[in-house]
Order: structure tokens, then sequence, then C-alpha cells
């Protein structure tokens, strides 16, 4: 997929085609996921595949996977509209299909298909209080700003504040990266 | 909190998304200009990327990757009409130098200076944005005077819909982000005109005009609530 990015920064429209196919349904989750409604996701996905094929320059493999910097423009793209929307118009999860996330999924960290990248940031995570592991989680899948997280634990803005701050030190202590 | 905690949180928080929309786009400036952030920022979602393993695949509909396209070739040629309108602008300016006469060399040095103070294009007040998704959807032309504010919309390949209609919004961040209803837009071949006194100039010229397809009468919240399509001002070609 890298080298597939490469040639889209050098405007190759077939490589942009085959990026297409091959990351789109994980772009189309991650967005689908944060945003719930099919029409608006279907907009952003767009969105995010112009900047795709606009900033694949940017892209630089020494850094990261070409999918983790395209999710990154997709998750980006997608919570800016979420936030957009909680500003100007009704709670994304008004609309929602999903709306009781967590318990959707068992334990979206226990799959036994796990890259070893996963199990390491798993095994970090769940040293974690459950509720913080839930929090972060949430706030990672399924896009929850402090104040949703706020609702959604039932404690106070300040608290989840405090909670995300001293649970990602945390996070990033244990993986020693 | 030291500044370099400071950061590291600040970027945590922003990869892993947990920002207000203030603050999102605050940071998201910031990191334009400052590396250390942007780095940061970087690390965090590199650490948190594997959480992304967890979320279902799904498979978008198919047709899109045609209106991706589509954007696409939108968006460039209206970045070839801003470079060609620039280019009349500044062959213009040269053509007004060129036409100075001699007698007037001291004039002339003024004016050169002064030309060159007001390097700026000139702010155009006429525009024009096309709406199409792809070959087999509906499109519509707009046009905009700035100066008398005056909008005009023409469906060019709209096949009007029974029990529908196409309605105009206009969407702009001062205008409290959400989209505002222009009114509906006449089936077929017409023009429909509308006096946009109520907006300030400036805000019209950065906002987004949107089409959507909304049951007849128009939509029924006062939002769009069917499938819409979106697009910017662009100078008109002059």
């Amino acid at each position: 997929m890298a080298i597939l990015l490469q040639r889209v920064a050098n405007q190759d429209r077939r490589a942009f085609a085959s990026l297409y196919a091959a990351s789109s349904s994980t772009l189309y989750g991650i967005i689908l996921r944060i945003l719930k409604r099919r029409d608006v996701a279907e907009d952003i996905l767009q969105d995010v595949y112009v900047r795709i094929w606009e900033r694949a320059v940017d892209f630089d493999s020494r850094k990261a996977p070409a999918i983790a910097w395209m999710s990154a423009i997709a998750r980006n793209r997608a919570l800016d509209e979420r936030r957009r929307a909680a500003v100007g118009l009704v709670a994304v999860d008004a609309n929602a299909e999903v709306a009781n996330v967590v318990s959707e999924d068992e334990d979206p960290l226990a799959a036994a298909e796990q890259s070893d990248t996963l199990r390491r940031l798993a095994e970090c995570l769940n040293k974690l209080d459950k509720n913080r592991r839930d929090m972060v989680v949430l706030a990672y899948r399924d896009g929850y700003s402090r104040q949703e997280l706020s609702q959604r634990l039932a404690r106070p803005v300040g608290t989840i504040k405090t909670w995300l701050h001293h649970s990602l030190i945390q996070l990033k202590a244990c993986l020693g990266q | 909190m030291t500044n370099g905690e400071n950061i590291e949180v600040l970027a945590a928080e922003y990869a892993l998304g947990t920002l207000d929309a203030a603050e999102r786009s605050s940071v998201a400036a910031r990191r334009q200009r400052d590396l250390a952030l942007d780095w940061a920022i970087e690390r965090w979602e590199e650490r948190l990327a594997p959480l992304a393993e967890t979320i279902a695949s799904v498979e978008p509909r198919a047709g899109l990757f045609a209106e991706i396209e589509t954007r696409i070739a939108v968006r460039h040629a209206a970045t070839v009409s801003r470079i060609q309108v620039v280019a009349l602008e500044h062959s213009m300016r040269r053509w007004r130098r060129r036409a100075l006469t001699a007698a007037a060399l001291a004039a002339c040095l003024l004016l050169a200076i002064g030309v060159r103070e007001s390097m700026r294009p000139q702010v155009p007040t006429s525009y024009v944005a096309v709406f199409q998704k792809d070959d087999a959807s509906p499109a519509f032309l707009l046009s905009v005077d700035l100066e008398t504010r005056v909008l005009s919309i023409r469906p060019v390949a709209a096949q009007p819909q029974a029990g529908k209609t196409y309605q105009l919004w206009i969407a702009s961040e001062k205008l409290g982000g959400a989209p505002q209803s222009l009114g509906l837009i006449d089936d077929r071949d017409t023009v429909t005109r509308r006096v946009l006194e109520a907006y300030d100039p400036a805000i019209v010229q950065q906002a987004t005009f949107g089409v959507s397809l909304e049951p007849a009468g128009g939509s029924p919240t006062g939002r769009p609530t069917g499938p819409a399509f979106h697009a910017k001002l662009i100078p008109a070609p002059r």
C-alpha cells in the first residue's frame, strides 16, 4: 500500500483506484463508527480520499505505515465533523443505529487475532482501571468527546479530563516509546 | 505542568479525539507552526493506531469512487480557473503599464510603485459554483454577484422527480455552522434568483453552498434531509 501511495503522489490514477479498493472499507468502517449516519459518512469518505490524493506527497513511509497515515486523516476528518455537528446541529448519536456501543462488542481488545502492536497496546490498556480503559477505547473507536464521556460514565467533565491525562501518560510509560 | 508535558497531553488528547471543536481547530492550526506539537501528535497517532484494527470494516456503496474522481476533477478545474483569473489580471496590469507614455515617466514611476503596492489581485465581484456529483446525477450552475448580492441558480441536467424538489442551502462557520435554507430551486431549465440581502458579502464569498433533494415543499425539518452535494464559489472567469 505504501508503494501505491507513492505512485498516487505522482498523480497515478490507476494506483489511486487500487489504493481505494485496498483501503476504503477500513477507512469507511472507522468513519461510520464515529459518525453513525451513512449519508454523512459517505460524504466524509469522499472528502478523505480527495485529501489523500492531494496530500500523498506528504506521506513518509519511514514515519508510519500507509494505512495508519490514511486512517489518521480519516479519523481526524470524521472527528472534526462529529464535533462540528455537535455544535451546530443535533447530537450525532440521536440518529445512531448503534446507541450502546461498548456492550455491542463483548470486548474489543479480546479478539483472537491481533497484530503484535495491538497485543502490546492491549496489555498496557488492560493495566488501567476498567472504567479508564473503557474511556480510552470508547474515545478512540467511537469518537466520544470529554463531554460525551462525562455523560456516558456519569462523572464530571473535570474528572474525565484528569482521568484522560493520567491514563494517557501511564499508557505512554507502559509502551515505553 | 511543564510546557513539555502540556504539549504531550494536548497531542495525546488530539490524537485520541476527545477535544471539542474549538480546541481541535486551534491545535490543528498550531501544529502547522509548532513542529514539536506536530511530531508529538504523529507519535500519539502511531501509539493508538493499533486500536483501529478492532473496528469492523464496512464496504462503502458502489459508485462512490467515481464521485471521488469527479470531486478531484472539479477541484482541479476550480484551481485552474483561479490561476487563469490571476494570470488575466497580471496581463491587464502589464498592458496598463505599457500604455503609459514616456512623457509621463515621473507619473509612471509613482504609479509603478502604486502598482507594486497593489500586487494583490483585485477582488472580483462575480463568482460561480458548479454542483455535480457524477455524469449521471443532476448538475446545477450557481452564480453570485457580490456587489448586487443577486444569486442565480439554474439546473443544467436535473430531472425533476415526482414528489421531490431541490433545495438550496448556505453554510458557514460565521453563520453558526448549520446550513440555512435559501429556498427551493425551480425545476426544469429555468433560473431561480435570490437576493442575499441578509448576508454579508465576505461571508457569502467563503460560504459552502449545498443542494439537497427534499420532499415536495422543501425540507420538513429546516435542515437538509435528503442526499446533498456541495460547492464553494470561485471567481467567474472574465
